[in-house]
């Protein structure tokens, strides 16, 4: 079971985000202020940081920096009500893994949190596989049913980052921001289109599908239920 | 952008000019009357000497009186006084006149002859002359004439005069007007060169104020007192925006998260989709208020430390890319038209937001079967991107609004969107100091251009 440590000085987004993360199967500590986030973290044994990037005293910029000043690598998701362009650059310069804009929807939150995690797994293989689904990292290549499926160099991306997180829901937000690396709106149709091309190569006729819509939410996925 | 002022324009120069030409019509009006003066009493003199003469020559002896004629015309070497005495049918019997100049009346008056006195040497018969008759006791006619050649040359000397005091004034007149207004001239260069920025949209700018006090100073100063109560007016306008959008976004959101939540707990039942259509509305009202906060933000943005390369060709291959699908799904062609550019200096982040937004758009105005096409191709200054749809086009009158927040056009109304694309386009292309053009496709629809710079034009704020 992952371990969330979680710096934030309102009480209110505190209680909002280990809540989630508890409904997600994760077990969260949360540190009021960024000194005692700190020590926390030194002390090891978390899997994942949330860091305020506002807090009283020492700032969450602050806390990252020292952080990484003593080695610890613990991916951090950078939370802040500061959505300037600048601003993220900033935040993931000083060594933040991502950054979510306050207010956040929860759900979002916790699959950020989860991609997180996926992404610092160890990858034992080359692989990737889901159902009869399989993915070559190395050779960019895709089998469904041991059939080669082929696919655009945007479509492969798109592909690679479903299946790292399968399982997940991914909203359209985190699949633009991961597999086009832009941070803005582009309007929630253009990933469908995309979701769609991909789907209709994925998920062919006589095949369970594998990607599914969530609705109000995003994409997810996974081995037909 | 308007024209740097010109010396030959400026006020101080127009002063000058208008009181150098009121200097010259004084001055000739002045000599003039002088003149007019000076001849009309040189002319008294002149005719109070032959009347007088004629008074004497008159008394004499007639015996004597050809003699005398011939002696007065003989004491004249420079043949400016002529005398003659005809007979009673005007034959000449002595002096230098040759003959009976034609209408002089013998009324022992002074009479103007224009064409002078027909004198036996044939000096000087083109200059005027005064004359006086005058008929004597036995008939004959004693002539007497001065010609006004000195009256005249006192007329040249004046008009010579006034060329020389005009030259001698008027010029250094014009070039002390000339350096005289290249100061308020260089100042208001520099007035119109900090308003640039101001134009732009940088209300942070001021007028540059001397420390003379003079009155460019005192205009300067109350454009400045005007700028920033603007300043204030729309930080406070825009601060009230931001603020209603950005307090709102937070009891929305949780609210879109309880309903989310309700929506999955009533999985399958018929309330799911009312709290489905909920959370929808929900998603396009925050939708909108992030575009109105992006807007701010990127407006407030100066130019950033982050602006690094930017190969633009790259960046459009890339919102090629990423359009091309939707383009494909709505059965239009999409088109990429590619000229080899020069690399730039920029956020390619941001532009490639700016280049989506109008994509975006164009492929949403662009009904099915039509084209759009995104093309870029080297200018003077650096690259141009065009990009053309097949829609209805943008009316000219609405071409300067649209870029304004939430303007939609009457075309627009029935296509869903937040009305803030081209805001966010906007602001992005002052952000970089690029201009925006709006204009008609080829087929009818709308092209709108962006013209980029090679470098940078603002300097780093």
């Amino acid at each position: 079971m992952p371990r969330i440590l979680v710096i934030e000085d309102d009480e209110v987004t505190a209680r909002e985000i280990v809540t989630e993360l508890a409904a997600h199967g994760m077990v969260a500590d949360w540190a009021a202020t960024g000194c005692a986030g700190l020590e926390c973290a030194s002390a090891g044994g978390y899997d994942l940081i949330t860091l305020d990037r506002m807090l009283p005293g020492m700032s969450g910029i602050d806390v990252i920096t020292a952080l990484r000043e003593r080695r610890i690598e613990t991916p951090v998701l950078m939370i802040s009500a500061l959505s300037e362009v600048d601003e993220r650059v900033r935040g993931l310069r000083a060594g933040g893994d991502d950054y979510l804009t306050k207010p956040f929807a929860p759900d979002e939150m916790a699959a950020r949190v989860e991609v997180l995690l996926r992404r610092h797994q160890p990858q034992a293989e080359n692989r990737l596989r889901v159902a009869d689904l399989e993915l070559d990292l190395v050779r960019h290549v895709a089998w469904r049913d041991g059939q080669p499926l082929s696919l655009l160099p945007t479509e492969y991306r798109l592909l690679e980052f479903l299946m790292r997180n399968s399982g997940q829901v991914l909203s359209r937000t985190m699949i633009f921001e991961h597999v086009w690396g832009f941070h803005f709106d582009p309007g929630t149709n253009v990933i469908d289109v995309h979701i769609g091309r991909l789907r209709r190569k994925i998920d062919v006729a006589g095949k369970p599908a594998l990607i599914h819509t969530v609705r109000g939410s995003g994409y997810r996925l996974a081995p037909a239920d | 952008m308007r024209p740097l002022i010109d010396v030959w324009r400026s006020a101080t120069s127009r002063l000058i000019l208008i009181y150098g030409a009121l200097f010259v019509v004084w001055s000739v009006v002045l000599l003039g009357a002088i003149q007019w003066e000076s001849s009309r009493y040189l002319n008294h003199v002149l005719d109070q000497i032959v009347s007088q003469r004629m008074q004497y020559l008159g008394q004499m002896d007639v015996a004597h009186l050809p003699q005398a004629v011939d002696a007065a015309g003989t004491l004249d070497p420079h043949g400016i006084m002529s005398a003659g005495l005809f007979d009673a049918q005007g034959r000449p019997l002595a002096g230098n006149i040759a003959s009976l100049p034609q209408g002089l009346v013998a009324d022992g008056r002074m009479h103007l002859l224009p064409k002078g006195v027909p004198r036996m040497d044939r000096l000087r018969s083109d200059v005027s002359a005064r004359a006086m008759a005058q008929r004597l006791p036995n008939g004959e006619l004693l002539v007497l004439a001065k010609d006004t050649s000195t009256i005249d040359g006192l007329g040249a000397i004046i008009r010579r005069t006034l060329l020389w005091g005009l030259s001698l004034t008027v010029i250094p007149g014009l070039l002390g007007g000339l350096l005289l207004s290249r100061g308020p001239a260089r100042r208001i260069r520099e007035i119109q060169l900090a308003t640039e920025p101001i134009q732009r949209g940088d209300l942070t700018r001021r007028l540059p104020v001397s420390r003379r006090g003079d009155e460019l100073d005192v205009l300067a100063d109350i454009v400045n007192t005007m700028l920033g109560e603007i300043e204030r007016l729309m930080g406070e306008v825009k601060g009230v925006c931001d603020n209603i959008a950005h307090d709102l976004r937070t009891p929305l959101t949780r609210l879109r998260a309880r309903l989310y939540r309700a929506q999955q707990q009533l999985d399958g039942r018929p309330e799911a989709e009312l709290m489905e259509n909920c959370v929808a509305d929900i998603d396009a009202v925050l939708t909108r208020f992030r575009a109105l906060l992006r807007v701010s933000e990127l407006e407030d943005r100066h130019r950033s430390a982050c602006f690094s390369e930017v190969d633009l060709e790259r960046v459009l291959h890339q919102v090629h890319d990423f359009y091309a699908p939707l383009a494909e799904d709505r059965g239009l062609r999409f088109v990429l038209e590619l000229a080899p550019l020069a690399p730039l200096r920029g956020d390619a982040h941001l532009l490639f937001e700016a280049f989506a937004n109008l994509v975006g758009n164009a492929i949403k105005f662009t009904p099915s079967g039509g084209r759009v096409l995104l093309r870029a191709r080297m200018e003077r200054n650096g690259p141009r991107v065009d990009v053309l749809d097949g829609g209805p086009g943008i009316p000219a009158g609405e071409r300067d609004a649209v870029t304004r927040r939430f303007y939609r056009g009457d075309n627009s109304r029935s296509t869903p969107g937040s009305g803030l694309g081209l805001s966010i386009v906007s602001a992005i292309v002052r952000l970089h100091g690029y201009a925006l053009e709006i204009g008609d496709g080829d087929g009818g629809g709308a092209c709108i251009s962006m013209h980029c710079l090679a470098e940078p034009a603002i300097e780093a704020a």
